[in-house]
């Protein structure tokens, strides 16, 4: 710093003597480290403007006023050099790519770059071109895969869908799960927000993750700060590790365009298996408004038209057929009035996914001087998903930022995006609305072509619009019960419309050569109106009609002021002090609105739908502040040994007292000890050590109980105040004014080695964390009066290693040959609960949650009754029966995860290949369960001839030779039949009757994250001929393989979406797999 | 310089500051104090949930008055049932009634209307617990002294039960009966209704401990008149929120729960079955008819599940079939007939609604004479004693009468002891069974944090202390 500040002093100076001297020609060619010739490299003159830049073969001349005697040689993502020019007249200038140079920098949490090598905390850093590469429209899905400990869970394959980040481990129970982002130094949302038209477990839509606003060609790098240490400056938003974001600076010299447009197609990567052997119906019997498909066997249908009854019908508006009521079947003739042999799961299917895909066309500008500096990004994605309507995203931003120098004292750095986001979703989940729920369930042998048309009564009245589904195959009522798939796609819409601004500024002064002074302010400020339209006719309480609409707006503002002293206290022995102060407010305020039971039968969206008996409105605000005193030493021995001590002394709106977290970190480059010097194997070593405490703030207003207005509700029924002239109840939460942030306190031990030259890198870290004073809703005794209290109660740990191996196989002028990896491993563990049984992190009949002596999240539900050994406790038929008491039954937490790539380039081609993979852990197969109940699922549609006498679980009796529809199974007691009886009572479906322990299924998962393939034009003929710099082509296949034993879905999705619970899968919508072709052009 | 440094450094620790945010973290969403009279609009709506909901219908399975169709209500009705089924209903019990209840009466300690409606409420809330659950805790509920309540016996919850009534009592009977309370959505705070409800409720707490002559006795004061009965009458105005719960669990989940197939549908009120009800001076095909429920499409019920039919809680026909069986134990056959043919006569009469049913059906209920149940008549086609046929007349009737409400799982419970010849036979939903319930699992929220709960878990088919 104080090298730097002298330079440019004296280079001031040396401008005014030399102002007199001669003009001078100099020429050269500038290269990139490889030796190819770059063209369009700008070279000014230090200090004038004077520019030029370099031919086709990278050659250059330009005039040298007699002043000056420093050229600025650079060139879009190549790190800029200047050149003193002395006596020499040609120079051969070679400029090292930028990505390379930045490997070796850490952006620290307070947004400082500094070398890697001096930090003492493990961190891993994320290439931009690599997020780029992916072919993911979302940032946080691009990281998948590329750096240890960092996990990312998708909710679904839904375009626009959020996803789920997590650094080492699950580090709170209830509390805030995401890692904090910090966006050119300042904090910005990163918030999948469910609000009131929505929920996240059952009827709804999946959210954004507000991360993926962010335009993945504008970023520079993302820094990924795992430990506690790294981080404890953040305080109590640190916990969860911190992502720090720095977006694209401008460089200096002539104008820079790039521009890239890439076309996916994408397509679903997993079907649930489904029968068409029986159709609807129950007991072996056709019934067309039965809930499963445990009907006749269709072959054994006579075949041709169904035998038709009664005047009332049903006429199609799609196909303008008249469907008519359809006997159902009797003992004497189980078909009844069934007589076509007709199977539709196919079509059904197909109605409704077909191949999605998006187009996105990213454009940038940079340039400058060495004065001011300018980066212009502007891009347009726009996605359809895989079904066929009202899924799509659109993403249209632009950002710019600009650094300027004001004199020798101060610079200014501008950074600001504008982005607008709109998106229909399509309504999945547990949800009788929902697409899947709906499709899923449909009996084979029904058609869903039909959706929607009219109904003619016995008397002729006409109903019009009425939806017609499996269990309405008439539309003789405006409850269809389960959503007809194709009334979900086309007529229900939920849409959100999001604009949102991000901007961070940073003035710099630095009046002394050894001090900067740094004011730095932030604003992220987002809209997000969303509009959900059920018209009449959807199934569940939106039967009578449901327009809800949402207005969510979020404001974070920030402000820090630093100052950063350094000092060379001796030859060996240099310091820097940093000192600072920030304020941070953060505030949403919610207004919703929903009007049901609509006076008509149309779709206009509009409150005018509805009177005002039918208008609900619900506002809230969350406000939430902190502010923050903070300061950290770094000392550097000899330029080996590191030491950095920090403190950050917080208060918050949510807490009581001020709260302090201290971290420390070493560094000990063990490398540069002469012992080394000689050493040919290993390049670079480095030992590090680091200890930090980091928190996680409460949510907000819990210091004291409040009333709420009561809705009844045991089982899926409400009784609401608001209907009975209102009224209210006393929360059941107890109110809690003595609240404290949760505390993780972390060690860390690792290590960062470099062998031949450094080819080979391996960074290797264990870590140990303790979270004490976890906050959660401790369950009370309903019978004391509460159900439960806010308070810091429970204690967690972690407990993993990580490690990330790069090696350049070759490293040469045409060819380079790299493979990487990264493995990390976490054990979590909940200590204690302070006597609360169990924490439910989702709500449904499997629900995750935190058990004591258990990973956080683990599967609970209702389970088999066992005896004191693990065996079953049989009924008298050889079943197992239900335990009354419910237990955990699997966990979704991996034992591993990894990452393995390999990278090449040969002259103009260059390829990528990734593979993810993560071991152990479980999942609910919550569908498959449903579906063997219903029937429809592709296990439970097989005859089989038995060869044995077996009963089902009725005790009835089924002698060999006996065909019967159904699967043999043995619980230790002999075998069994497993019959519709069986799959209809404990043996499938939902709810707390059914063992759903049965259906937890190992979640491994490997797969082909990505694989590209390109091809950069570039040769002095193509530029001659173009005028381009360069071309690139580019072909990326995302997610192509799979390899899993679960059947039916890509265990990467998550019923709750972004949520601390996971492992669940119910009806979600499916993933998908893309074939993604980019063009990429430099001017 | 190291002075600045530490200068600088003390004085950005200062800067964070916790004084700023005071008040802040008030919420502005929700209260944090209001009226107390706020409240009783929700335990209200959260008793008819306690009794006409979820666990009533789980109940209604098991005694063949509903029939469990599919999913979780099938296996709900095959004696498949955990604790989760019970949170809900334990949480309203305790968390918006009982606690609620003890806000209303701290915060108006001198409004007497209020008072005693609470404690009825509280009681008739806290009788049903007592009734499915066996001990609950009761003497250290919704008292903050109490963070973990423990468990009193079934015996001593219903002798403070009737010691709540009693006090509720003392606080209405010197409440004008032009008393108005806006906030009561059922009698608008008439005292006098409310104390014959307070009789009654003593009446069937003193059926279920077997006190046949104080249920008499407190049943001579009860409900006297149908429009006296304490029902659940839905305004059924807006689209969900404020209908027939039946009709909302039909809308919300078609195909779960249906009358086809169940015992009281098929075997006892349909014409055709072998034994059913129908004789020269009854016909039950009005009440077939009112009681069905399809199932499957919510707007298509037009009886019980109606999304405007009321929903009994208690009942002046309860009150009249108490001083039936109390009155033919402990006064003797004659008072049991007359209270009994009361009852009849009130069938007799719409069926006890305020009109003709929309569903339609034959309504005969004549007075039945002593003869009727002499040996070879009409209601005694055995050899039974005139008393016992009458008696086994009442207690099937009470089946019938109070369908929609738990008492016919009571009473199934405590005749099953001494008495069983007298009551309804009712077969298991599934052919593996060996036994009826005989209680609810215990909620398990409250399983969960409270350490006093009874270990080992009773199980479904331990029978309650009363019924032991």
């Amino acid at each position: 710093m104080i090298k730097r500040f002298l330079f440019s002093f004296l280079l001031v100076l040396g401008c005014g003597f030399l102002s007199f001297a001669q003009q001078k020609e100099i020429s050269g060619t500038v290269s990139g480290d490889d030796g190819t010739p770059l063209a369009g490299a700008t070279i000014t003159v230090k200090g004038s403007k004077i520019a030029t830049s370099t031919g086709s073969n990278g050659t250059f001349k330009i005039n040298l006023p007699g002043k000056s005697d420093i050229i600025v040689i650079s060139f879009t993502n190549y790190i800029s050099k200047e050149i003193v020019v002395g006596n020499l007249t040609t120079f051969n200038i070679s400029l090292k790519p930028a990505a390379a140079e930045l490997e070796n920098v850490v952006v620290t949490v307070l947004g400082f770059q500094e070398k890697a090598d001096k930090f003492g905390t493990a961190s891993s850093k994320i290439g931009a071109p690599e997020v780029v590469r992916s072919g993911e429209t979302g940032l946080l899905q691009g990281m998948a895969g590329k750096a240890s400990g960092v996990s990312i869970t998708r909710s679904t394959g839904d375009p626009g869908a959020g996803a789920n980040i997590r650094i080492r481990g699950a580090n709170t129970i209830t509390g805030a799960s995401e890692p904090l982002i910090i966006l050119d130094g300042v904090p910005i949302s990163n918030s999948e927000i469910h609000g009131n038209g929505s929920s996240s477990t059952g009827t709804g839509v999946v959210q954004q993750s507000r991360l993926n606003d962010i335009n993945a060609n504008d970023i520079e790098s993302i820094q990924v700060l795992k430990g506690a240490s790294a981080s404890a400056l953040w305080g109590s938003r640190a916990a969860n590790g911190v992502l720090v974001i720095t977006t694209k600076k401008g460089k200096a010299g002539g104008l820079n365009i790039s521009f890239s447009s890439s076309y996916s197609v994408d397509e679903i990567n997993r079907k649930h298996p489904m029968q068409q052997i029986f159709g609807q119906g129950s007991a072996g019997r056709y019934s067309a408004i039965a809930t499963n498909s445990w009907g006749d066997k269709i072959s054994e249908r006579t075949g041709g038209e169904d035998v038709v009854s009664g005047t009332a019908y049903f006429q199609g508006y799609q196909t303008g057929n008249k469907y008519y009521a359809v006997a159902p079947g009797t003992a004497a003739n189980v078909h009844g009035g069934k007589n076509s042999k007709n199977t539709f799961a196919d079509k059904n299917f197909d109605a409704v996914f077909g191949k999605g895909h998006f187009w996105q066309n990213s454009l940038s500008l940079s340039g400058g001087n060495d004065k001011s500096k300018f980066f212009l990004g502007l891009e347009n994605l726009s996605q359809s998903g895989i079904m066929r309507a009202n899924s799509n995203y659109i993403r249209n931003s632009v950002r710019f930022n600009s650094d300027h120098n004001f004199g020798k004292y101060i610079k200014f750095s501008n950074k600001a995006a504008f982005i607008n986001v709109k998106s229909d979703r399509i309504q999945n989940n547990s949800n009788t609305a929902g697409l899947y729920l709906g499709l899923l369930r449909t009996a084979p042998d029904f058609d869903n072509s039909d959706y929607i048309g009219s109904y003619f009564d016995a008397n002729g009245v006409e109903f019009r619009n009425r939806h017609r589904s499996y269990r309405r195959y008439l539309g003789d009522n405006v409850q269809p019960t389960f959503n007809n798939p194709l009334w979900t796609i086309f007529n229900q819409t939920a849409n959100s419309n999001v604009n949102r601004f991000l901007l961070s500024s940073e003035v710099t002064s630095n009046p002394f050569p050894w001090l900067d002074l740094i004011l730095r302010s932030g604003i992220d400020a987002s809209n997000d109106g969303r509009v959900y339209f059920f018209p009449v006719g959807s199934a569940g309480e939106r039967s009578v009609g449901s327009y809800r609409n949402e207005k969510i707006g979020e404001i974070e503002k920030n402000i820090d002021l630093i100052a950063r002293a350094t000092s060379a206290l001796s030859e060996d022995l240099k310091g820097t002090l940093i000192v600072g102060a920030n304020a941070n407010d953060r505030r949403r305020e919610i207004l919703y609105a929903e009007a049901k039971n609509f006076l008509d039968n149309i779709n206009l969206q509009n409150f005018i739908l509805s009177s005002d008996a039918n208008t609900n409105v619900i506002n809230s605000l969350l406000h939430r502040s902190s502010n923050r005193g903070y300061t950290t030493a770094n000392l550097e021995y000899k330029d080996q040994l590191f030491v950095n001590v920090s403190g950050a002394l917080e208060a918050a709106s949510t807490i009581s007292n001020n709260f302090f977290y201290p971290s420390a970190d070493v560094a000990w480059q063990f490398s540069k000890l002469p012992a080394f010097k000689n050493e040919k194997f290993l390049s670079f070593g480095k030992i590090r050590l680091a200890w930090g405490k980091v928190g996680v703030q409460p949510t907000a207003y819990n210091f004291v109980t409040t009333y709420e207005t009561g809705v009844y509700n045991a089982y899926d029924e409400g009784l609401a105040t608001t209907n009975f002239g209102g009224g209210y109840r006393l929360d059941n939460v107890k109110g809690n004014n003595n609240l404290k942030p949760e505390v993780k306190t972390e060690w860390e031990v690792g290590t960062d080695l470099r062998f031949l030259n450094n080819k080979l890198s391996l960074s290797m870290s264990y870590y140990q964390n303790k979270t004490t004073d976890i906050l959660l809703n401790v369950g009370l005794p309903p019978s004391s009066g509460f159900t439960s209290q806010y308070s810091n109660a429970a204690n967690m740990e972690n407990k993993g290693f990580e490690a990330d191996l790069k090696y350049d196989l070759v490293k040469k002028k045409d060819l380079n040959l790299q493979v990487f990896s990264n493995f990390s491993r976490n054990r979590n563990k909940v200590i204690s609960l302070s006597g609360t049984g169990t924490i439910d992190l989702t709500s449904q009949s499997v629900s995750s949650r935190a058990v004591e002596g258990y990973q956080l999240g683990v599967l609970w539900g209702p389970r088999a009754l066992r005896d004191d050994k693990g065996n079953f406790i049989l009924d008298a038929n050889g079943f197992p029966n239900v335990d009354n008491e419910q237990g955990v039954i699997g966990d979704p937490n991996p034992d591993w995860r990894g990452g393995a790539g390999f990278s090449a380039s040969y002259k103009s081609l260059d390829f990528n290949i990734l593979f993810e993979t993560a071991q152990g852990g479980d999942i609910s197969q919550g569908t498959k369960s449903v579906l063997y109940n219903f029937g429809t699922h592709e296990d439970v549609g097989k005859e089989i001839t038995l060869t044995e006498t077996l009963k089902n679980v009725n005790g009835v009796s089924f002698p060999a030779g006996t065909k019967v529809r159904g699967n043999i199974g043995n619980y230790g007691k002999g075998n069994v039949l497993l019959d519709e009886a069986w799959y209809t009572s404990r043996g499938a479906g939902l709810g707390a009757a059914a063992i759903r322990e049965f259906f937890i299924g190992d979640a491994s998962w490997t797969r082909l994250r990505e694989v590209s393939l390109g091809y950069t034009l570039s040769t002095p003929s193509f530029k001659k001929a173009t005028k381009f710099s360069s071309m690139r082509f580019s072909l990326t296949g995302r997610n192509l393989f799979l390899w899993t034993d679960i059947v039916g879905f890509d265990p990467e999705v998550n019923q709750s979406g972004v949520n601390n619970g996971f492992g669940q899968e119910y009806f979600t919508n499916p993933s998908t797999r893309s074939w993604l072709f980019t063009v990429k052009l430099n001017f | 310089m190291k002075k600045i440094f530490i200068i600088a450094v003390l004085a950005s620790l200062m800067v964070s500051c916790s004084k700023v945010y005071e008040g802040q973290n008030v919420d502005p969403n929700n209260p944090t104090s209001v009226n107390a009279e706020t409240l009783l609009r929700g335990i209200e709506l959260a008793n008819i949930t306690v009794q006409v909901s979820h666990i009533q219908r789980i109940t209604g399975m098991w005694m063949g008055q509903y029939k469990g169709a599919a999913l979780l209500y099938k296996s709900l009705g095959e004696y498949s049932i955990s604790g989760e089924e019970s949170n809900d209903t334990w949480t309203y019990i305790y968390q918006s009634i009982a606690k609620q209840a003890s806000v209303i009466r701290e915060k108006l300690p001198s409004n007497k209307s209020y008072s005693g409606i609470t404690k009825i409420i509280e009681a008739n809330a806290l009788g049903t617990a007592a009734a499915l659950y066996g001990d609950i805790p009761f003497s250290e509920r919704a008292n903050d002294a109490f963070p973990v309540p423990k468990f009193d016996k079934q015996v001593d919850v219903y002798a403070g039960i009737q010691k709540l009534l009693d006090e509720a009592i003392v606080d209405l009977t010197p409440v004008s009966a032009s008393a108005v309370i806006s906030n009561d959505i059922f009698f608008a705070g008439k005292s006098t209704t409310w104390l014959r409800i307070a009789y009654t409720l003593k009446a069937r707490y003193f059926m279920e401990t077997r006190d046949y002559a104080k249920a008499y006795a407190a049943a001579l004061n009860g409900i006297n008149a149908l429009t006296l009965s304490w029902k659940f009458f839905p305004p059924a105005l807006v689209a969900d929120g404020d209908f027939n719960l039946l009709n909302t669990l039909i809308d919300q989940r078609g195909g779960y729960l249906a009358t086809a197939g169940s015992y009281m549908h098929e075997n006892l009120l349909k014409a055709a079955a072998v034994g059913n009800r129908n004789n020269t001076k009854t016909n039950e095909d009005a009440r077939l008819k009112y009681y069905k429920i399809t199932g499957t499409a919510a707007s298509t019920e037009l009886g019980v599940a109606a999304k405007n039919a009321p929903m009994p809680l208690v009942t002046y026909e309860e009150n009249l079939l108490i001083l039936a069986e109390a009155g033919l134990r402990t006064v003797g056959f004659a008072e049991g007939l007359l209270q009994l043919n009361k009852l009849r006569a009130v069938l007799k009469s719409n069926l006890g609604l305020a009109a003709a049913p929309a569903t339609g059906g034959t309504i005969l209920y004549e007075p039945y004479v002593a003869a009727d149940f002499n040996p070879g008549g009409i209601e005694n086609k055995g050899s039974l004693t005139a008393d016992k046929a009458l008696m086994k007349e009442i207690i099937e009737e009470r089946y019938v009468s109070l369908y929609g409400t738990i008492i016919p799982f009571n009473d199934a419970r405590r005749l099953r002891k001494t008495e069983n010849d007298v009551n309804v036979p009712i077969p298991f939903t599934t052919p593996t069974a060996t036994q009826h319930p005989e209680r609810v699992i215990y909620a398990q929220n409250e399983i969960n944090a409270n350490p006093n709960t009874p270990k080992p878990l009773p199980d479904l088919y331990l029978k309650t202390q009363v019924n032991q």
